[in-house]
């Protein structure tokens, strides 16, 4: 087995290991709440024989660490709820089934990913657009005003919440100029056009805001490269500085830009809530909002699950694309 | 012979001081704070001198046929109201912002003091521990930083009763799900300054644990966690105004920008005074607080200033190395995150 | 008898009324919309799109709790009766549908006749016979088919006990079918309403031989102008055709001008509103059947001539109201009760709730609706604002001379007229007069089942009730009627209120068959128990609806405010 499979394998094993923790301590923290979930998945009108049968067909009679124990054994292998005519069965990866529409949650989640992943990529590449051109402009105008200016507009960036940022574009390109219609979510599939301007507000305001980061991290890492012998070496060859910024220094300076990217990407499944409230798309941050406020608790917990094991995920790929990447770094 | 560090901590503090007072963006950040904590503590005092409150309702500066928008120009700005009011309730915005000043301050240093104290604890505790606390605590900081923490946050914020005071449970919540980065952080300093010749010569004049972290590794230790403290203060910022925006912040009556910005969400098209006021005091303090905390970075470490203020540190050779760096871009993902 | 589930969408449109963290835009957004002005005429043919908030869940007939017979569910679900399908208050009355009449009462009204209409047939040409109807009735006693109202257990001999048609083969005896087209109902008591349970989904029809137990809300068999092609996540996504076997010969109500109807749930919104404003492609010819404007939308409306066009206005029979309990001091003093009533500043209550075009100031529990038996009357008059001199005078007759703190409890959810929004209006407006308001928010899920047991009626509370049907007797009789106290379960009657005076007057009115002078009796009745102040009615909602340019013939009768997919035609 070389370096970088055993890299891989430990790598994975880590993941596992966390996304166990996780699933104990979401479990914990939302099955053990005061409020009965017989009765939230009922409703207010059930009477008690009706609550007690749902607690039957939701399995939540059982001790916690049984339940606990169908929980993953429904990811895994799928469950089925209740006994006979009335059990619904629940295909494998079971997150369960939501108390408010009956629907497998997993159906639920799968449903929203579009949207949210159309968010989360569009944004990744147009901040990775913006960042690592600003980042690049920085370095050829070293010292000058414009570096000064970027500096500033990426501390600005920085500060800002995509929920004003959001608000503030809308207010001028929706509402002032009108030159956009009002953001929301069509299909790519469907139709590709009103995909891309109903997300493009979207996108410029998660961009505006994570670019500023990639903009430092380029132009910290492209100055570390420039600084290295074969670039010197170059240098001293006479190949001009643009050249030697845009295709020699570019390359390895890009490896850590990529690995935020890929980290940034999986976090974004989870932390895209605040946009998708803001512009009204039906996303999975938009289901947490609104589980949330029914205390639909299955869907609760498999969004905290999944976004959980996206940036695990994300962690790990990141980590990889620096090994596999930078031969330098030492695989452990 | 601590005694001996004493001096020399003290002159450090002078010397940052002084080199933040050359910088003229800190200057200007750090006027604009100490303004701000004027207008939060003042702000029974400044809408008392307006001769307004922030609960009040004012219907009759409403157009009530249009769903409650104000009837005065730009948001219903006057000699008495000199922010405008509230679409709906009619409701005083100068008083309201200011008041919102208080929360958004107080829930942004609480849930960094929260992030500092469980996050010294549990560096120090993996720093000078056994192998096994390290482990520990070392995979539990990896677990606290690997979750999504806005999605649990605002999971958690739901779950708990509305009883419990909402301030407190957002410095809770924000500050327990936020201490991973100053753990790690500590912990790394601590290992370093474990193996230095004062440390190792406290040991051996009998010092316990308890004392050596207290009066040989707090001092040094000041600096790297004064710097990301300062780091987390605006993210923090943004939080709390995160978690008031999706409606799972604090309760009603109370006033915060992150609350006003959602409930002026619906009306940044007939009434846009509404939007612009909470969202540029949003930005100026969280600006303010950055441009300060990139000034403090600065200071405290000229010599990594000129890598640290660009940013996210590029890893070096070595396995070491190798791990601070993810745990680096971590960090850098969960300010982002809070911020997205 | 609920709060939650009467209304089909109230949560959705009060919370689109209240609309919380979304953005809405309407008017500005896009391109400017024009008006429907030329080209009025209904069209036959064409696609209608409709976008709703909340889902058409568990799409069968026994499980559906709706008013009138729904909206979308009216489309493949006729009922004995119906109600009127024309706008505004005509559109209270009910009328028949698949019946001849609205139906011949015998014996004081516990015997309840009806005949068919001949030609009748399901959308597989099936004819449909007085058997299918009983079978659809029995259905919904079955406990894997819950959802609808109780009335049908309570009011059926022998309902209270009966299983449903896969337990208890032999049926409910009831329910008597003498020949194919004839269908009797006895009752376990006078119930001159019974016509208007009667527009209730469960009086559909349903074929024996196609019943697929729980499963039949993903086709269930249409006796409406339109047959289910598609059902998508419980409801989310449906479909619907022409049912070729519905003849506008035995449907006087249902106009089923387009071809094809489209449904998509699931909507922000703030979404749909700006979909409906923009209307472009399908949007153009589409319409919302759940969703209210908010106020800021209004704001916005009122400057666009061409979008103030595509509005419509209707009206549901709620109220909204401070609840008192006055087993909880000091509510058990009638003076505290009245302070508060003369305190609340409706004003800033109607603001809260979307200013005076999305909610009316209520002193009145009925609605004010005259098929409700509305009768005005307002025993503590607050005027516009609140009155601070008569509330401080009542408290100190009552022992509080230096003002009173008390303790409101709300639903902690945004999206409702329970919620924070009229808690903090009814906070400050209390407060001039010396009554200081806590306020004690509950967990939207926790709300309920918390205000609705007699062991955790809080003192004081935001509540609302809304009718089945219009009239006094659903409207007064769970809040009042002392038999209905329900210790066990959900109770609706918050200050246990047990006058035997009161239950027999509400048992004389439901014997009542004439539905004019039984409203005429529940107004006095409602006028008459507004004096002992159990309740501070607050406001009665308005529904605005937004539709798309190329909608025409809207019907939005004040039955259930919402607005008719059955009438529209599209251009």
């Amino acid at each position: 087995m070389n370096g970088l499979s055993r890299f891989v394998l430990r790598r994975l094993l880590g993941m596992v290991a966390v996304l166990l923790v996780l699933s104990v301590a979401v479990y914990a923290a939302f099955y053990l709440v005061p409020a009965d979930p017989a009765q939230l998945a009922c409703g207010p009108r059930c009477s008690p024989a009706q609550v007690a049968q749902v607690r039957d067909q939701l399995g939540l009679d059982a001790p916690v660490w049984a339940q606990y124990g169908h929980f993953v054994q429904g990811i895994f292998a799928g469950r089925d709820f209740g006994t006979g005519s009335a059990s619904v069965h629940c295909d494998a990866p079971c997150l369960g089934i939501s108390y408010k529409t009956g629907e497998q949650v997993t159906t639920m989640l799968w449903d929203r990913l579009p949207v949210t992943a159309s968010l989360a990529f569009g944004a990744m590449v147009l901040w990775l657009l913006l960042g690592v051109a600003s980042g690049l402009l920085s370095v050829l105008r070293r010292g000058r005003l414009t570096e000064r200016a970027l500096t500033a507009l990426t501390l600005a960036g920085n500060a800002t919440p995509v929920f004003v940022i959001g608000l503030l574009l809308l207010l001028l390109f929706c509402a002032y100029l009108q030159w956009l219609p009002f953001p929301s979510y069509v299909g790519l599939t469907q139709d590709p056009q009103q995909w891309f301007w109903g997300l493009l507000l979207p996108w410029v305001s998660l961009a505006l805001i994570e670019s500023a980061k990639y903009a430092r991290l380029t132009r910290s890492s492209m100055l570390e490269t420039l600084a290295e012998d074969h670039i010197r070496t170059f240098r001293a060859y006479g190949v001009a500085e643009r050249r030697l910024v845009t295709r020699h220094a570019l390359r390895g300076a890009l490896t850590p830009v990529i690995a935020l990217s890929a980290l940034d990407l999986g976090t974004m499944f989870g932390s895209a809530v605040l946009t998708e409230s803001l512009f009204g798309l039906p996303g999975l941050g938009k289901l947490l909002v609104s589980s949330v406020a029914i205390v639909d608790l299955p869907v609760v917990v498999g969004l905290v699950l999944v976004t959980g094991f996206c940036v695990v995920l994300a962690n790990a790929v990141a980590d990889l694309l620096y090994a596999t990447a930078d031969r330098r770094v030492v695989l452990s | 012979m601590s005694i001996e560090e004493y001096p020399r901590v003290e002159s450090a503090g002078v010397l940052v001081w002084r080199r933040l007072r050359s910088s003229r963006a800190a200057m200007a950040g750090l006027v604009v704070l100490a303004l701000l904590v004027v207008v939060a503590v003042a702000a029974p005092l400044l809408s008392a001198i307006e001769g307004q409150d922030p609960t009040t309702y004012h219907d009759g500066l409403l157009n009530s046929a249009l769903g409650g928008v104000p009837t005065g120009s730009l948001g219903g700005i006057d000699s008495t109201h000199w922010l405008g009011v509230e679409p709906g309730t009619g409701r005083d915005l100068f008083a309201r912002l200011v008041y919102g000043a208080q929360i958004s301050l107080l829930v942004a240093v609480g849930s960094t003091f929260v992030q500092v104290v469980v996050g010294m604890a549990a560096g120090l505790a993996a720093g000078l521990g056994n192998r096994l606390a390290d482990q520990v605590i070392g995979n539990l900081s990896d677990i606290v930083l690997a979750l999504p923490s806005l999605v649990f946050a605002i999971a958690l914020m739901a779950v708990v009763p509305s009883s419990f005071p909402r301030p407190l449970l957002l410095m809770l919540v924000i500050g327990l799900l936020g201490w991973g980065g100053t753990a790690r952080v500590v912990r790394a300093q601590t290992l370093t300054l474990k193996e230095l010749d004062y440390v190792a010569a406290a040991r051996l004049g009998g010092s316990g644990t308890w004392r050596i972290a207290r009066r040989e590794l707090l001092p040094p230790l000041a600096a790297p966690v004064i710097t990301y403290a300062a780091l987390l203060l605006p993210s923090n910022v943004v939080s709390e105004a995160g978690l008031s925006f999706l409606g799972v912040g604090v309760k009603p009556p109370t006033s915060s920008w992150g609350q006003m910005l959602s409930s002026a969400t619906t009306w940044f098209q007939s009434d846009p005074m509404y939007v612009l006021l909470p969202a540029a005091l949003l930005f100026v303090t969280t600006l303010s607080f950055t441009v300060v905390g990139d000034a403090v970075r600065t200071a405290l470490d000229p010599r990594a200033a000129s890598r640290l203020r660009v940013g996210v540190e590029r890893p070096r050779r070595g396995k070491r190395r190798q791990k601070s760096q993810t745990s680096q871009a971590s960090q850098t993902s969960q300010t982002g995150e809070a911020a997205a | 008898m609920s709060r939650s589930h009467i209304p089909g969408g109230l949560r959705a449109v009060s919370s689109v009324a209240l609309v919380s963290a979304i953005l809405v835009t309407v008017a500005a957004c896009g391109p400017k919309a024009t008006g429907s002005s030329a080209d009025a005429t209904a069209h036959q043919g064409g696609t209608l799109t409709v976008l709703d908030e909340n889902p058409q869940t568990d799409f069968d007939p026994a499980r559906l709790y709706t008013t009138g017979g729904g909206d979308v569910p009216g489309l493949v679900f006729r009922t004995l009766t119906t109600r009127a399908h024309v706008s505004g208050a005509a559109g209270t009355k009910v009328v028949p549908d698949l019946a001849t009449d609205t139906g011949e009462p015998s014996d004081n009204a516990t015997v309840w006749t009806y005949h068919l209409k001949p030609g009748l047939k399901f959308e597989d040409g099936t004819p449909i016979a007085a058997a299918d109807i009983k079978y659809g009735i029995e259905r919904s006693f079955a406990p894997e088919l819950s959802g609808g109202p109780s009335y049908l257990r309570d009011w059926l001999v022998g309902g209270a006990s009966y299983q449903g048609p896969y337990q208890n083969k032999q049926g409910l005896a009831s329910i008597a079918t003498p020949d194919a087209a004839t269908i009797v109902f006895h009752l376990t008591k006078p119930e001159g309403d019974f016509p208007y349970l009667a527009t209730m989904t469960q009086f559909s029809p349903v074929p024996q031989a196609k019943d697929t137990g729980a499963n039949y809300y993903k086709h269930p068999i249409s006796s409406g102008p339109y047959e289910v092609t598609e059902n998508q996540n419980n409801g989310t996504t449906m479909a619907f055709k022409r049912n070729p076997y519905w003849s506008a010969a035995t449907d006087s109500q249902r106009k089923a001008y387009p071809d094809v109807i489209d449904y998509d749930s699931g909507l922000d919104p703030a979404v749909i509103n700006q979909r409906l404003s923009t209307s472009s492609g399908s949007d153009a010819a589409a319409v919302t059947t759940d969703t209210n404007l908010g106020p800021s939308e209004l704001a916005q409306i009122a400057g666009n001539k061409g979008l103030a066009s595509r509005v419509g206005t209707g009206h549901f029979g709620e109220t909204y109201y401070i609840a008192f309990n006055p087993k909880v001091k000091p509510f058990d003093n009638p003076k505290v009760r009245e302070a508060i009533s003369y305190a609340i500043n409706r004003t800033a209550v109607v603001d809260a709730a979307g200013g005076s075009a999305l909610a009316t100031a209520a002193t009145t529990f009925l609605p004010n609706q005259a098929a409700f038996g509305y009768t005005p009357y307002d025993w503590f008059p607050a005027g516009a604002s609140g009155n601070a001199a008569q509330a401080k005078q009542l408290l100190a007759q009552a022992g509080y001379p230096n003002g009173i703190t008390v303790t409101l409890t709300h639903d902690a959810s945004d999206g409702s007229y329970t919620g924070p929004a009229i808690a903090t209006a009814v906070q400050a407006g209390l407060k001039s007069a010396g009554i200081t308001v806590k306020l004690n928010p509950v967990q939207d899920s926790d709300y309920s089942s918390l205000v609705n047991s007699v062991n955790t009626e809080p003192g004081m509370y935001l509540a609302s009730w809304g009718a089945d049907w219009p009239s006094g007797g659903p409207f007064l009789a769970p809040v009042f009627d002392g038999r209905q106290i329900v210790t066990d379960g959900a109770n609706f009657n918050n200050a246990q209120l047990n006058d035997p005076a009161v239950n027999a007057e509400i048992d004389r009115i439901n014997a009542i068959t004439d539905h004019a002078q039984a409203a005429q009796a529940w107004g006095a009745l409602d006028k008459k128990l507004g004096q002992d102040a159990y309740t501070v009615p607050l406001l009665h909602p308005v529904y605005e609806r937004l539709y798309g340019t190329d909608i025409r013939n809207v019907v939005i009768n004040d039955w259930d405010g919402r607005l008719d997919v059955s009438d529209v035609a599209v251009k």
